[in-house]
């Protein structure tokens, strides 16, 4: 009977591990970034930050919170567990070994759910910051070659500035009195100038370099793309020591069963002892 | 079938047509009104006390279309053929402007764009003799 159950529990051990990917997959939540796209015009500091902030209250950061404190709780198990193992007879010291297996096989489970949402958040993030070095792209080469034309309306713009005087000036004219979009046009145009003012006269104003102009802009977003990917590369790491450990619970639980089987074998050759042969029952006539 | 085809053809060019009178908006009126005011300079059917009173009037309105357009935010968004070229000649295409610029009537500054001056007429009639 014990044998029995070491074998299933081998073989739900092993299928467990090959599933882990596949479950994990089943009970994720995935991220979708709540961010309009007027938001895409801050620096890029800031623009993670926001980003954060986005995470931080979404389903998929409150499922890796709940993962990390799970995998927290087996780690304390696993060492309160191994704590208890000396000084114990050998049946109980197989049942806390059996107990760490256990433990130890359902901290690989959470500690590669907690990697796969890991990797899925670096994901979302990195493609977020690919769609705004597209945007950007695509707005400077709209930019290009739309140059010219603004050039000439900036020009003509300027022009127009120039004259504001000459036409309140001029008494053949007389526009105050006449028309009701140059008056409003003066009013807002200084309106604008005093806010342009304090733009410039912002303490953030100079340190907002980076968003003024795009290709520092990009260059910050290549920046984190690339951090990003380092992370997915560690984290790619990382899974592979979560196979090895694995591995090695594999191979525990083998030995384990092992054991177990060489014991109770051990207790069956007691037992069974073949009193149909004269050999065996020599000491019951001699003694 | 052909029912079928009629209405899309409509819904398309309908579509069409305002999108591409959205893009255009702007400079289309300002050549409206800016085609009023010539034609009220080259109108020989009124009288001088009219044409003015009109022309001044037109040119108050010219103004006021001539800043919208300049200022419009709009149209600097794929800007068709006809925005570009309308910025490229700013002193034929803002004609109040250029005339307060260079302090003469809207109609000499016109015409004087056009390559119509004394000098250039009176050389005309110099070439025919």
């Amino acid at each position: 009977m014990k044998n029995i159950n070491i074998k299933l529990f081998l073989i739900i051990l092993s299928g467990s591990f090959y599933s882990v990917s596949s479950l994990a997959n089943n009970n994720m939540v995935e991220w979708k970034p709540q961010i309009v796209e007027k938001m895409y015009i801050l620096p890029p500091k800031h623009l993670n930050k926001v980003l954060n902030n986005d995470f931080n209250k979404s389903l998929l950061a409150l499922n890796l919170q709940n993962t990390d404190n799970k995998i927290k709780d087996k780690i304390q198990k696993i060492s309160e567990l191994n704590s208890l193992l000396p000084g114990t007879s050998n049946e109980e010291s197989m049942e806390i070994k059996h107990q760490i297996i256990i433990n130890k096989k359902n901290y690989i489970k959470d500690m590669n759910d907690f990697l796969i949402m890991k990797k899925q958040k670096l994901n979302t993030k990195k493609i977020f910051f690919k769609k705004i070095q597209k945007n950007i792209k695509t707005n400077s080469s709209i930019g290009k070659a739309s140059t010219k034309f603004l050039n000439n309306k900036n020009i003509a713009i300027k022009r127009a500035e120039k004259l504001n005087f000459k036409i309140i000036e001029n008494s053949s004219y007389n526009i105050s009195k006449q028309s009701k979009y140059f008056k409003q046009y003066q009013v807002n145009k200084d309106a604008m100038r005093k806010l342009k003012l304090a733009i410039e006269k912002h303490p953030m104003s100079n340190k907002n370099i980076l968003s003024n102009d795009p290709k520092n802009k990009m260059e910050a977003i290549r920046n984190y793309v690339h951090n990003i990917e380092t992370e997915i590369a560690v984290l790619d790491m990382k899974e592979q020591m979560i196979h090895y450990m694995a591995k090695i619970v594999v191979l525990d639980a083998m030995s384990l069963a092992e054991n177990i089987t060489f014991a109770s074998e051990n207790e069956k050759d007691i037992i069974s002892t073949n009193f149909n042969d004269p050999v065996n029952i020599i000491s019951i006539f001699t003694n | 079938m052909s029912k079928l085809i009629k209405n899309l053809t409509i819904i398309l060019s309908l579509t069409i047509g305002s999108y591409a009178n959205a893009n255009a908006n702007s400079i289309d009126t300002l050549e409206r009104e800016r085609a009023k005011a010539l034609n009220l300079v080259l109108d020989k059917n009124i009288s001088i006390g009219d044409r003015k009173k009109n022309l001044q009037k037109s040119k108050m309105r010219l103004l006021d279309i001539e800043r919208m357009t300049i200022n419009s935010k709009d149209i600097n968004k794929n800007p068709n053929y006809q925005t570009i070229k309308a910025f490229e000649n700013f002193d034929l295409t803002f004609l109040v402007h250029t005339s307060l610029e260079k302090g003469k009537s809207l109609s000499i500054t016109w015409l004087e764009e056009m390559g119509l001056t004394t000098v250039n007429l009176m050389n005309t009639r110099v070439t025919r003799k």
